[in-house]
Parts: C-alpha cells; sequence; structure tokens
C-alpha cells in the first residue's frame, strides 16, 4: 500500500518538475528576445538585500566593474551606488556579437533603518559587490527584559 | 486491511531534484582578429573553480554555477543562485590545446587561437 502511495506521490513530482521547466523555458525564451541583463531599460544593476538583525548586507551584480569603476555614498538610511561599465573591446578586432553593452547607472536606495555610516564595508568578488552595513545604535534590536 | 510492514525501504531520490537552479543564457560578445577569437562572457558571482568550458567536435559549452551564500532575512532579491549556460558553434580551425580561459571581475575572457592553416596568408604572384 504505502509504495503505491510514493508512487503517486512521486508522479506529482514529475508532473510539478515538469511544469517548473515549462516556465523556465518561456523566460529564457523572453531573455533571448532582448530581455537582456544590461540593456538600456534595465541599465542598472540587480541588487539583493538581507537584514540580519544587526546589520545589512547588500548584493550587487556589476560584472565587467573594477573597483575604481563604483562610486558608493551612504548617508543615514540613504544609499546611492552608482557606475560606470567601460567597454572592454579590443583593438583591432572585428566583432561579430556585442551583447554586453556599456552604460553609466545610478541607483539610490532608502534603507529600512539607519546605518553607522563609519562601520560599513565592502568588498566585490567575482563581479557581484558586497556591503555590510552595521546599522545605527537607535535601529538596532534590542532584548526586552518583562520584569 | 492487512498492514504490511516494508521489507525494504525505497529511498525516495530523483536525480533531477539535485538540478533546481534556474538556467541563464549569459550575455557575450565575440570580437574576430587574423590570430585569435575572443569571447567575452558576463558571469557574475561564478567561481573560477565553478566553470565548466568545454570544446568538441565543432562545439563550444560554457557552464557555471553561481553558489551565493546568503544569510538573513532578504528584503529583496533580485538576482538569485543561477547556472550560466551557453553554446556556440565554432569554426573547426581552432586550435584546441592553445585555448586560454580568464576569469576577471565576473567577465570570462576566452582567447581561442586560430590554428596555422586557418590563417589568412598572402599569395606572392611570381613572375613567369
Amino acid at each position: 500500500m504505502w509504495t503505491r502511495v510514493n508512487d503517486i506521490d512521486r508522479m506529482f513530482g514529475a508532473m510539478d518538475l515538469l511544469r517548473s521547466r515549462m516556465n523556465r523555458m518561456f523566460t529564457d525564451h523572453d531573455r533571448f528576445h532582448g530581455n537582456y541583463g544590461w540593456q538600456v531599460a534595465e541599465a542598472s544593476p540587480h541588487t539583493n538585500l538581507y537584514d540580519n538583525g544587526d546589520h545589512f548586507e547588500i548584493r550587487v551584480e556589476i560584472p565587467g566593474l573594477a573597483k575604481e569603476d563604483m562610486n558608493i555614498k551612504i548617508q543615514g538610511n540613504y544609499l546611492e551606488l552608482s557606475g560606470t561599465r567601460k567597454s572592454d573591446a579590443p583593438e583591432g578586432y572585428k566583432a561579430h556579437r556585442v551583447e554586453r553593452s556599456t552604460a553609466t547607472f545610478t541607483r539610490s536606495f532608502t534603507l529600512p533603518a539607519d546605518v553607522d555610516v563609519e562601520k560599513v564595508e565592502a568588498g566585490l568578488k567575482n563581479g557581484i559587490l558586497t556591503m555590510t552595513l552595521p546599522k545605527a545604535k537607535a535601529a538596532k534590536p534590542k532584548q526586552i527584559d518583562i520584569k | 486491511m492487512i498492514e504490511k510492514a516494508n521489507i525494504t525501504t525505497k529511498k525516495e531520490s530523483l536525480p533531477e531534484r539535485s538540478h533546481e537552479l534556474p538556467s541563464i543564457i549569459p550575455v557575450v560578445d565575440i570580437y574576430e582578429n587574423e590570430d585569435e577569437i575572443l569571447l567575452h562572457a558576463d558571469m557574475p558571482g561564478v567561481a573560477k573553480e565553478d566553470i565548466t568550458v568545454n570544446i568538441d567536435n565543432g562545439k563550444l559549452d560554457i557552464f557555471g554555477v553561481r553558489n551565493m551564500k546568503t544569510s538573513g532575512v532578504a528584503s529583496w532579491e533580485e538576482f538569485e543562485n543561477v547556472e550560466f549556460r551557453r553554446s556556440f558553434s565554432v569554426p573547426q580551425a581552432i586550435d584546441v590545446g592553445k585555448i586560454g580561459a580568464k576569469l576577471k571581475d565576473g567577465v570570462l575572457k576566452l582567447h581561442l587561437p586560430k590554428s596555422e592553416a586557418a590563417k589568412p596568408k598572402q599569395i606572392e604572384i611570381k613572375a613567369a
């Protein structure tokens, strides 16, 4: 009896998998028709923001940018990222295909809380900028004792 | 109904399940001069160890997995762990032994040198 339930479960699992594959196929298809990551309509990089209680962590996808190409400004809970992606086209070569566009972007965020500007750290690795933004003292979570 | 105990426990394993990362086609630039073909592909977040470049029978495959560890609660997430995958047809005249690959700032740079026989050659006309 149980093995049969497993079989049914497995069948549904396979159907789910198929459905997710199909969905993915369509997004890939869209992507192929001009929805590339770095086009004019979407020149600013993708970001992720994580809240770790006492600090925020922001990740920015900036392939091909060196740290000199990035500018970061922070004030209170306002964060501004700007940068320029320069062309790395080599001299004397004929271009067959240029999909990676060059662009200047500025993106600003309002963080959910004020951050301690002095303690912000930023690192760039493999085209991903990771910043650790410790929250300002007033914004940090605090344990309250019940008396 | 008689309760039947399983004599053997069947382990549920769907091998495809481990392969659940969404697949992305990386954007590329392709350049060519007389000596080589150059390919630049954007693969942000992929470590050097996670990139595979295969060339076989005129087909070049690039495959890379982005494996970021995250912590904390996501306030927003615009990109995630993905696999980058793209294939190209390359002319047979590529010197497979001399292919060079570099990864810098999330950009994979492939040098595909042309073999001697494929390089353009000036033919001198001799006086008869």
